[in-house]
């Protein structure tokens, strides 16, 4: 017992000793490095893109940028602070840039939702059904609501952490989870109605 | 009885929500672009190339350094086992951490620098038990950990007050003190504090 303890203590350190030594050879000029950091952190970001702005070219385009912007500002980058934060904070603003940048709300239509649902529920193992319509329900939401709902209850942070990504009032943040939520259960509910 | 049930929809809901698979990969492999993207910038910013340089091999050192951390915990942690089943062999003769050599503006914590004395000594006790050939490849490991301090702190001497070496170099020693600790809890037998104590104090 102490000694799988140990092992998944030294299996955690490794971690952390290998991805901040990637940071830092990536910040003084190596892709190599920094091409493994993408590996890592792709699916992550992607995910958090495509759940945010619900259509799946913007939600590339945006991962993409957030590549770019996290390799600009490598340099500046606090090595003992959590590099996947660091690189959601970037993805969102990424997000909310191309959202200004296209004069347009991300709402989406139902076809493109449909996709997205299929897109997002290909990772589900245990109810393809059920996740799908999770996942649509989420990309059919309002933007605003839909931001605070995807980084508060499908990435886990935390209220103030949510608000000063998207740059809103905490107590926004939580009126526009508590209208998300309910949008959410309204439309799940008619979405099990409909099978 | 309504207000439980929604409570219980609620959690439900959560529950689901926080079920969905973080990550998800995208359709196609985004790196080609990037990297066109990257090499782009970089020749157009073509001023920041000689800095690039030599900070690539202070980031060198530091990939060294936790290469050889993980190689001698991993190390350390088969050997455990057989070398407390051995005898102890003789008293290692000369095997003593180097002290760490920091830059002028890079004095050390006193706290940090008394945890590393301790981890030291404490190690130096431990070594004594340990089967020859791990003892050879921790000294050998603590040494290259040292160097590569050394070299960032040379590096130091010629761009004094650069905040990457700066960072390069307190990183070097936070990764040796992590190691120590780390050997040193798996070599003990009683528990005399965690990796984790000694790697959250502040350099």
């Amino acid at each position: 017992m102490a000694e799988a303890q140990a092992g998944s203590e030294i299996d955690r350190a490794r971690e952390i000793a290998e991805e901040r030594a990637l940071v830092e050879a990536a910040a003084a000029g190596s892709t190599l490095a920094f091409e493994k950091l993408y590996r890592r952190h792709v699916a992550r970001v992607h995910g958090l893109c495509l759940r945010m702005t619900a259509q799946r070219e913007t939600a590339e385009d945006c991962a993409q940028e957030t590549f770019v912007q996290a390799w600009r500002n490598l340099p500046r980058f606090e090595v003992r602070s959590g590099f996947a934060t660091w690189l959601h904070r970037i993805a969102v603003n990424a997000v909310l840039a191309q959202k200004r940048r296209r004069f347009e709300s991300l709402g989406v239509d139902g076809s493109v939702d449909d996709v997205i649902a299929e897109t997002l529920a290909d990772a589900n193992v245990s109810d393809p059904g059920a996740r799908r319509d999770i996942e649509a329900a989420i990309a059919s939401l309002p933007p605003g609501a839909r931001h605070v709902l995807v980084l508060c209850r499908v990435y886990g942070y935390s209220h103030e952490e949510t608000s000063a990504m998207l740059g809103i009032a905490v107590g926004t943040c939580k009126a526009q989870l508590h209208r998300a939520r309910q949008l959410l259960g309204a439309r799940l509910e008619s979405a099990e109605e409909d099978r | 009885m309504t207000q439980t049930n929604d409570t219980g929809q609620e959690e439900r809901l959560d529950r689901a929500l926080r079920s969905l698979p973080p990550g998800v990969e995208p359709p196609r492999d985004l790196w080609p672009r990037i990297e066109a993207r990257l090499e782009r910038m970089e020749a157009e910013a073509p001023a920041q190339a000689p800095r690039r340089a030599w900070a690539w091999q202070a980031a060198a050192a530091v990939l060294l350094v936790a290469g050889t951390a993980l190689l001698t915990a991993t190390l350390v942690q088969r050997s455990r086992d057989a070398s407390l089943a051995q005898s102890p062999p003789p008293a290692v003769q000369g095997v003593r951490a180097m002290p760490a050599v920091f830059g002028p503006a890079h004095a050390p914590n006193p706290e940090y620098d008394a945890a590393r004395q301790q981890l030291s000594a404490m190690l130096q006790q431990k070594m004594a038990q340990m089967p020859p050939s791990a003892r050879q490849k921790l000294e050998a490991n603590l040494a290259e950990m040292q160097r590569a301090a050394a070299e960032i702190n040379a590096a130091l001497d010629q761009q004094p007050g650069d905040p990457l070496l700066e960072e390069l170099l307190l990183n070097t020693y936070h990764d040796e003190l992590a190691m120590l600790a780390v050997v040193n809890q798996l070599t003990s037998t009683s528990d005399a504090g965690t990796p984790a104590d000694a790697t959250r104090m502040q350099l």
